[in-house]
């Protein structure tokens, strides 16, 4: 941006320096370029996709000899063909069951969990606060062995339960902690007023927390909706039934099994990824946020 | 909580106590104290997978957090219209890893990737690669990836992060006749030092727990020139079944995360203390 300026010198600040009155407008970049640098960044970012999209209404032959040609036609026929033997409906049934599931545990386990530790004092409660503190710093690394000869000698591998049960488990620590930020800040007279209409401990958390809490939980389920999504570690390690595996491992073992079809496995990979885009384009404003905010804690 | 406890805490303390056996994963397990841990200091491969680690995390801390924060710069000076860009630059993030590796390795495919396609294409033929076959090429292309994925994601923290400085501040550096580099490089960047930290830290540990890249599209080849720990410890548990060192090296690895997300937490808290400029 600054190459065309001369360069300040160094001693200078950026506060209080007389030497710059006689140029008091910065230097500015004319619109039409700059729109076009972003325009030229964003086209070298989605190229890939694009390019995944063109190949996948290619043959092998057209793959090959024009790389940048634009199909000749649009046929998607080969997008059903790998939709049917790919199994890709059952891979994001798949999919659907168990992030559903695991979202779903995560909300309600931990809503309950910020509202107790927001809440109540009880016995071993910093001991806890202190675990689900570690709970985020640990990687996966840390337990998937010993997870995994659990699962094992528990007879679920192979079986959803065994992917819904660590997601739920991974997905916790994060959710309690910004659900119990929201609930911290609520004030406590809320509670106190509810209480002393007669309301149970459970009627307060249902009828007044969980109301309060709508947007942190939309943001957890935001996450945790694409984190057990894409999750692929414990996916490949717990699940080898074909019938039962999610759209990452699903993913891979068709792209091992068709190797040089290289127009279906680009229609595979489109067929996966264009629906998530759509998605990001209809509710990008929450979906950027409930990431953000998810990574950032 | 129980949930919580079953499923990450109590595998957690297990894993540790494996570290300390020689175990199959069915027979008999003995108890070897710290054998593994000398294996594993005196191990190459593993050594040699925590460099390259480190190198995947440098070269990425490059292409995501500081192409990201020069992006967000950019886009920052001019709000208007940016949305779309802000959009499309985060799109990548969305996607299962899985996707974006099987996709890249394509990208990079010697035989019609859109790599080798556009060097030819630039006439710059002689730069061709077996980019992902080369020992030399493979950890640089998968950082790239990488970079490809998350500089969209750092881009949008530090935008959001560039929102909240204060526009007299802004408006006073701009009546000084600071231009929009030295707003910038002197003035914006140094108001945004907390995300920056968080930012580091998110791709420094996020790095260490690297896993789906390297396994779709290299798997630690060619020659172990992309192994990293977590690739290592995966096969060194599921393939070659030495499940008492594998949880010797996950020890290891959790020890180095840990400490580094206590460190930066550290860091962070002290943060108000040392504003400088």
């Amino acid at each position: 941006m600054s190459l065309t300026e001369p360069k300040a010198p160094s001693s200078q600040r950026a506060s209080g320096s007389k030497h710059h009155a006689g140029r008091k407008t910065p230097l500015r970049i004319p619109d039409v370029l700059f729109t076009g640098a972003l325009a030229v960044i964003a086209v070298v970012f989605f190229f890939p996709m694009l390019w995944m999209v063109f190949s996948s209404f290619k043959s092998n032959s057209a793959i090959f000899a024009t790389p940048f040609a634009l199909p000749t036609e649009i046929d998607f026929g080969r997008w059903v063909e790998a939709f049917e033997i790919g199994h890709i409906g059952q891979y994001a049934l798949n999919s659907i069951i168990v992030t559903g599931a695991s979202v779903l545990g995560i909300l309600l386990l931990g809503a309950a969990a910020a509202f107790a530790f927001s809440r109540y004092r009880f016995r071993g409660r910093n001991l806890l606060m202190g675990l689900l503190a570690l709970g985020l710093l640990l990687p996966l690394q840390s337990y998937f062995i010993a997870q995994s000869t659990m699962f094992t000698q528990l007879a679920i591998t192979d079986t959803r339960w065994a992917l819904i049960i660590p997601y739920t488990a991974m997905g916790l620590p994060l959710a309690v902690y910004l659900l119990k930020v929201y609930l911290d800040a609520v004030p406590n007279e809320l509670f106190e007023a509810a209480r002393i209409d007669g309301a149970s401990d459970l009627r307060v958390f249902g009828s007044i927390a969980l109301p309060l809490l709508r947007p942190g939980l939309a943001t957890v389920a935001i996450f945790s909706a694409l984190s057990s999504w894409n999750e692929f570690l414990l996916a490949l390690l717990y699940i080898q039934d074909d019938a039962l595996k999610t759209i990452p491992t699903g993913l891979l073992a068709f792209s091992s099994r068709y190797v040089t079809d290289y127009g279906l496995l680009f229609s595979a990979l489109s067929i996966v990824t264009l629906p998530m885009i759509v998605i990001y384009i209809v509710f990008n404003k929450q979906i950027v946020e409930g990431i953000t905010a998810g990574s950032v804690k | 909580m129980a949930v919580f406890g079953f499923a990450v805490l109590l595998p957690v303390i297990m894993t540790f106590a494996y570290s300390f056996t020689e175990w199959n994963g069915y027979g008999t397990m003995v108890f070897v104290g710290i054998d593994n841990y000398v294996k594993a200091a005196n191990d190459m491969l593993f050594r040699d997978s925590f460099v390259h680690v480190l190198i995947y995390i440098a070269i990425t801390i490059v292409l995501e957090v500081v192409v990201g924060l020069v992006l967000a710069g950019l886009v920052s000076v001019r709000r208007r219209g940016s949305l779309w860009f802000r959009v499309a630059i985060f799109t990548p993030v969305m996607l299962p890893m899985v996707v974006v590796a099987v996709l890249w390795a394509f990208v990079y495919n010697n035989d019609f990737g859109l790599l080798n396609a556009a060097l030819q294409s630039m006439g710059l033929g002689d730069l061709q690669r077996v980019w992902l076959g080369d020992p030399a090429t493979a950890l640089l292309a998968v950082s790239v990836v990488s970079g490809w994925v998350y500089a969209g994601f750092y881009m949008t923290i530090f935008y959001a992060a560039f929102n909240q400085v204060p526009t007299e501040v802004i408006e006073a550096a701009r009546l000084d006749g600071a231009n929009e580099w030295q707003l910038f490089r002197r003035i914006k960047v140094p108001m945004i030092r907390n995300a920056i930290t968080v930012a580091l830290l998110l791709c420094i540990t996020g790095g260490f727990q690297g896993f789906d890249l390297f396994y779709v599209m290299t798997n630690g080849g060619p020659y172990g020139a992309t192994e990293i720990p977590t690739t290592y410890l995966v096969k060194s548990v599921f393939t070659f079944q030495n499940v008492g060192y594998g949880s010797a090296m996950a020890v290891v690895l959790t020890a180095v995360v840990v400490a580094l997300g206590l460190v930066f937490t550290r860091v962070n808290r002290e943060k108000p203390e040392d504003v400088r400029s």
